[in-house]
């Protein structure tokens, strides 16, 4: 499992340059900045506010860089997560402010390189992006399809099992569905089909 | 004897009726099956089957005067199942009333051993939540991602809010190997695990041909694990007049 601490090597934003800004906006769903950034073939990174961060300011940040519009690396610096890790901490988490940069290829070559083992722990599937955060099919396979051809499947399931792992996390999404099911049923006038228990 | 289940999902994309007919042929090898597109807003069971240019559907049963069409008028039989679809007029969905389906469900459920039902890909209307409230079980189709995932357990507490049992939860469309995803979700759903079932081309090619993939491509990898998925499937068949009472007493759904 990725997200240890320790394992750390200086974070991926500390290593990014800022970058030049191609555009910015609060987005309702990743999908569409994913798919722009696919369509531009954009080399640089995406950097993303959560909503709660937008709201408390409190500087929360994740990067996905990108590398002709193909992710590459993910951190999240929120959770302190990264490659998977830090795709099951953003999922869900739109509205976002999202941000994109463009940089030279030669600023994250090192970066992205796949035997940069600094950067291992933060790499993920092409499309993984795409499917975890944007639960779009369609951008997910023509995200895999302009990958490079060396870029493998290993990993394809990383984010679910690291999602999966956080008890907390999947208790609660049960719980708020529990609670919303209850109150859409009295907005429906259902309540007499609830479980009396 | 009838059960009734709800093959939901809570999201789109998820191959949700590729499975209900898939389920329906491997559980008609032991029980008489009733496949009901109870998707009104988004049909698309008829093009799986061959039925698109079926002259009479649920739409029909659902029109301010369908009383006067009779159920069987829309049933029809088609690789071993009783099929009702759902048309895609929109002014006919429009015109439709959502009120009429719990009578035809109950009607359907006089005679037949397992009925499912193709629920909508969503939670966010009473039309959409009501196969999962009328059913006695529901099965919970999800791809094995976060936001899928996330969608099926929210399909499950809706169920369970409701005292709809869960009969178990299968991964569909599942690209590489699941590692242990499985065991890993299987600890948050009230029912077992069910199995995973591969991507494949030949569920999309059944359903372009207009045909059931166990029909299409029965030896199929795909296929194969519908097979062993249905083989959990336990129907526990009850007295047909507890389900045509329930579905009958089951509250109105307004207009969507």
């Amino acid at each position: 499992m990725t997200g240890e601490p320790s394992t750390h090597p200086p974070s991926v934003v500390d290593r990014l340059p800022r970058g030049e800004l191609v555009r910015a906006r609060v987005a309702t769903a990743f999908a569409a900045p994913l798919a722009a950034a696919l369509d531009d073939r954009l080399t640089g990174y995406l950097r993303i506010e959560p909503g709660e961060a937008l709201l408390g300011g409190s500087g929360a940040e994740a990067v996905v860089t990108l590398e002709e519009g193909v992710p590459v690396l993910v951190y999240d610096a929120a959770a302190d997560a990264d490659g998977p890790a830090a795709l099951a901490a953003l999922a869900g988490s739109a509205p976002a402010r999202v941000e994109s940069y463009r940089l030279p290829a030669e600023t994250l070559a090192d970066l992205h390189d796949p035997d940069a083992d600094a950067a291992a722990p933060f790499r993920v599937a092409p499309d993984a992006p795409a499917r975890e955060l944007a639960a779009d099919d369609d951008l997910a396979d023509r995200t895999r399809a302009a990958a490079p051809d060396d870029r493998g499947d290993e990993g394809d399931h990383d984010a679910l099992a690291a999602f999966l792992a956080d008890e907390e996390r999947v208790e609660q999404v049960r719980a708020d569905a529990r609670a919303e099911a209850e109150a859409r049923a009295a907005e429906w006038g259902l309540s007499d089909q609830l479980d009396g228990e | 004897m009838v059960e009734a289940f709800a093959v939901a999902s809570g999201k789109g994309g998820t191959g949700k009726t590729t499975t209900t007919l898939a389920l329906g042929m491997a559980l008609a090898e032991r029980y008489d099956v009733t496949v009901v597109d109870a998707d009104t807003g988004m049909a698309n069971l008829l093009f799986h089957t061959g039925l698109a240019d079926a002259p009479v559907t649920l739409q029909d049963l659902l029109a301010p005067d369908g009383s006067a069409v009779d159920v069987a008028d829309a049933t029809y039989d088609r690789h071993g199942l009783r099929v009702v679809p759902c048309g895609t007029s929109l002014a006919a969905f429009e015109r439709s009333d959502p009120a009429r389906l719990r009578e035809v469900v109950a009607e359907l459920a006089a005679d037949t051993d397992v009925l499912l039902l193709d629920s909508p890909a969503t939670l966010a209307s009473k039309s959409a939540v009501l196969p999962v409230v009328l059913a006695d079980r529901v099965v919970v189709v999800t791809q094995p991602t976060i936001p899928a995932l996330s969608d099926a357990l929210k399909v499950q507490e809706y169920a369970t809010s409701y005292g709809t049992g869960v009969a178990g939860v299968l991964f569909n469309r599942v690209r590489g190997d699941l590692g242990g995803v499985e065991e890993q979700a299987e600890r948050y759903f009230e029912g077992p695990m069910l199995g995973s079932v591969p991507d494949s081309d030949a569920a999309r090619a059944a359903r372009d041909v207009g045909e059931p993939l166990l029909a299409h491509a029965p030896d199929s990898d795909a296929a194969r694990a519908f097979r062993e998925v249905a083989a959990g499937v336990d129907p526990e068949p009850k007295a047909a007049g507890d389900v045509a009472d329930r579905f009958r007493s089951a509250v109105v759904p307004e207009r969507p």
